[in-house]
């Protein structure tokens, strides 16, 4: 008898269990799904009624703030143009986003509009799965020099303009300014230099004891930065002039620029004057308000949030670069938006409508100003809600004025390959074994023999 | 996937079989079949099929859309056998294992031999104790990654209140394993906890009021009556953990992506990143190929050695 009762408690706990599981993960996304189609049939009703809405499904990954800010735009582009209902719908982080986009990449689920982070930008033009905006472009005799030089610059491949800029980004140094005043350093003049971080952070940094109160430098255990001062020294992140004039085969960011910049950073660690907040964004945010770090490199998008949030004085300033080197500026960041091919034509015009009314003045005005994100179209800079902003944020000015500053070269178009965001994860962990103590050079070369591996595989599989 | 250790002991009764025609002889056999087919429909379409497409998967390299290109053998074994980074990942797996499976395990025991005592409120903190299987493992982690915080993370403050050194709970490789582990144990306890006490409910009143009449003491009783008593319920939650523990991946994800260093990826956790970041379902495949069969391995371990202990009334 006892063994009956004992196995089918076991029974109904495996079962509860099973159940548990599988409400576990799917519920969310039903939900999802649920929500998605109520409005899919909304739209679908909409068409019905008044027989000419074109809809343009529109995946984003932009979050919290910015996506209420997103939301806003489209709305106001739907009402303007009653002809065209765009449907904007939150896929999550630019990695889950680009993961969807792949199960259903050329097909005819695929949405009109995908948002995809820069170092997606080789696998969307070798996927097969999108249309060139370029063709857009020519149709119509849009004029593309109105738009950054140095964004458009990023996103064009062989002369080509594959996908339209949009959300663009840019590191730079943020630094507190009380804190600087506190050990005699002049506010004003923020450390520009490997060397002069360098002293700037030993100064910085306050210790008991053995605890480290407060780190001179830190920077976030992200792939970006380390490739942003690669480039601003002119070097490239792998051969063929940085995947720009050809197929790349090998990494070459284990050369000397680097070597320089892993050196620089362990010199830091040795010395206890780098602070490492780990690989969130929130975490190294979180840390330089609670004064537990002097400096630090943060995204130009995120300027706007710190300065309203730091209980002290916050300088902006442009990303370092190693003494002998005359730097030559940054890459862009962020993400553009991708037209999918083999969906209807109509459909492609609609969406790529849309695109233009995003790179007005008013829109880009609005947009800079609300997320801290670059105006892909620089008159918006003079559009009044700008100006008025930077009276009050003057340091969202410096964040222009280095990317203005940037010499177009093959090193700050930024590099082009596939496996990107594998690569990126080898480079993080390659930083995270060198704040263990691991040689620079070693743990360095090891990332790049992990994305020659990965280069490699790419190329054999997919020819 | 999960092997259910559920004991059976077959006690099919052969009585009536008449000899004489063969469709007669085998009746059980078909009216058993009956039964199971539903069980079987389901499992080849949720299990079988999907673990046969990830062994055939695990010979080639796949192309951009996922769609396997190239037959390659066993090259991916081969790559992973010889890279570092999967070696480190199957080490950090058992470093996690043996720290969170005997620890949760005996954590849930302790509680629900507390909670097993006849007191008044008791009542209250089964509840308690039981109510952390309710949250998902994505909430809980996102409590813990506030609590691990480097900088103002409450464990960090306590410590700082003390003038004790900072602990990096995250950053640190030596310290992140434990972080994850400790995020786990909390995270299993309810449900161990809750299975130990309704094993522990069904052991039968007598046996204890005849201890109590041969003047036996509480940790004689429960040395000789509750923890036999209790074995199956033991084993079961054993070995259920340890198919768990082998499996984590949402608190991985969320405190540390296997991070620092590598410290903390996990098994299930590196194949995430090979089929989903790196888009490589070829060497993701081969690893899911070699945890199924640790898994098996230690199961059937488990059942070979562990059942002999197990005492069924």
């Amino acid at each position: 008898m006892k063994l009956r009762q004992t196995l089918s408690m076991w029974l109904l706990a495996m079962f509860i269990l099973v159940l548990g599981a599988c409400s576990n993960g799917d519920a969310k996304q039903e939900e999802g799904d649920a929500a998605s189609k109520e409005e899919t049939t909304e739209q679908t009703e909409e068409t019905k009624e008044d027989g000419e809405v074109t809809e343009v499904v529109f995946w984003h990954a932009m979050g919290g703030d910015t996506q209420v800010t997103l939301e806003e735009i489209v709305e106001e582009f739907n009402k303007e143009n009653p002809g065209i209902e765009v449907n904007p719908q939150y896929q999550g982080t630019y990695d889950e986003s680009i993961t969807k986009f792949r199960s259903v990449g050329g097909s005819k689920d695929a949405p009109t509009i995908v948002q995809t982070y820069e170092i997606g930008t080789k696998y969307m033009i070798d996927s097969g799965f999108v249309e060139p905006v370029q063709t857009f472009i020519d149709e119509d005799n849009y004029d593309i020099s109105q738009l950054e030089e140095n964004i458009i610059n990023y996103y064009t491949v062989d002369d080509t303009m594959y996908s339209m800029p949009f959300n663009s980004s840019t590191p730079v140094l943020i630094y507190n300014k009380d804190a600087f005043a506190e050990v005699g350093l002049e506010a004003d003049k923020p450390p520009r230099t490997f060397n002069e971080i360098k002293e700037a952070a030993e100064k910085l940094t306050k210790k008991d004891g053995e605890n480290v109160e407060r780190a001179g430098f830190s920077m976030l255990n992200n792939g970006w930065f380390f490739e942003q001062l690669v480039y601003t020294q002119g070097g490239y992140y792998v051969d063929q002039e940085n995947g720009r004039s050809g197929e790349p085969t090998k990494a070459t960011f284990n050369g000397e620029e680097g070597q320089r910049v892993f050196n620089w950073l362990n010199e830091m660690n040795e010395a206890g004057t780098y602070g490492n907040f780990g690989s969130n964004w929130d975490d190294i945010r979180a840390a330089f308000q609670a004064e537990k770090t002097a400096m630090y490199l943060d995204s130009s998008a995120g300027v706007r949030g710190i300065v309203d949030n730091a209980p002290f004085e916050v300088g902006v300033a442009y990303i370092p670069h190693p003494d002998e080197v005359d730097p030559q500026g940054v890459a862009i960041g962020g993400a553009s938006l991708w037209m999918s091919s083999g969906i209807e034509k109509a459909e492609q015009e609609a969406a790529w409508e849309f695109m233009k009314y995003l790179q007005t003045p008013e829109v880009q005005a609005k947009w800079h100003v609300e997320t801290g994100y670059f105006a892909i179209n620089p008159t918006a800079y003079d559009e009044q809600i700008v100006q008025k902003e930077y009276e009050k944020y003057p340091q969202l000015k410096v964040t222009v004025n280095q990317l203005q500053d940037t010499t177009s070269t093959k090193a700050t178009q930024g590099a082009l390959i596939s496996v990107f965001p594998e690569s990126r994860k080898q480079v993080v962990t390659a930083l995270e074994k060198l704040y263990e103590g691991e040689d620079p050079q070693a743990a360095l070369d090891e990332a790049a023999k992990q994305t020659d591996r990965a280069i490699e595989v790419a190329e054999r599989s997919n020819k | 996937m999960n092997g259910q250790p559920v004991p059976q002991k077959t006690t099919t009764p052969m009585a009536n079989v008449n000899p004489s025609g063969f469709w007669k002889r085998s009746k059980n056999f078909r009216v058993a079949m009956l039964y199971l087919f539903p069980s079987f429909l389901l499992f080849s379409v949720f299990v079988f099929y999907p673990m046969m497409k990830t062994v055939y998967l695990s010979f080639f390299l796949t192309d951009y859309e996922g769609f396997p290109s190239l037959f390659v053998g066993l090259e991916n074994y081969a790559y992973i056998f010889q890279s570092e980074s999967f070696r480190k990942s199957i080490i950090a797996t058992f470093i996690f294992v043996l720290i969170t499976v005997p620890f949760g395990v005996l954590l849930a025991l302790f509680l629900a031999l507390l909670a097993n005592e006849k007191l008044k409120g008791i009542g209250f903190f089964r509840t308690i104790f039981a109510s952390n299987m309710g949250m998902s493992v994505a909430a809980s982690s996102v409590i813990w990654l506030f609590l691990f915080h480097p900088s103002i993370g409450a464990f960090n403050q306590f410590l700082a209140t003390f003038h004790l050194p900072q602990v990096e709970w995250l950053l640190d490789p030596s310290w992140a394993i434990i972080s994850v582990s400790i995020t786990t144990i909390w995270m299993n306890t309810g449900f161990a906890f809750l299975i130990i006490l309704g094993g522990l409910q069904n052991i039968d009143e007598y046996l204890y009021e005849n201890a109590n009449i041969e003047g036996a003491g509480y940790w004689y009783q429960l040395k000789r009556i509750t923890l036999p008593m209790l074995s199956p319920t033991m084993f079961f939650i054993i070995t259920v953990s340890l198919i768990n523990a082998f499996q984590t991946f949402g608190q991985v994800d969320i405190l540390t992506q296997g991070g620092p260093a590598e410290s903390t990826n996990l098994i299930v956790y590196s194949i995430y990143r090979e089929a989903f970041i790196n888009y490589q379902f070829g060497p993701a495949s081969a690893q899911s190929v070699v945890l199924f069969l640790c898994i098996l391995v230690v199961t059937i371990l488990q059942f070979k050695f562990g059942e002999k202990k197990v005492h069924y009334q």
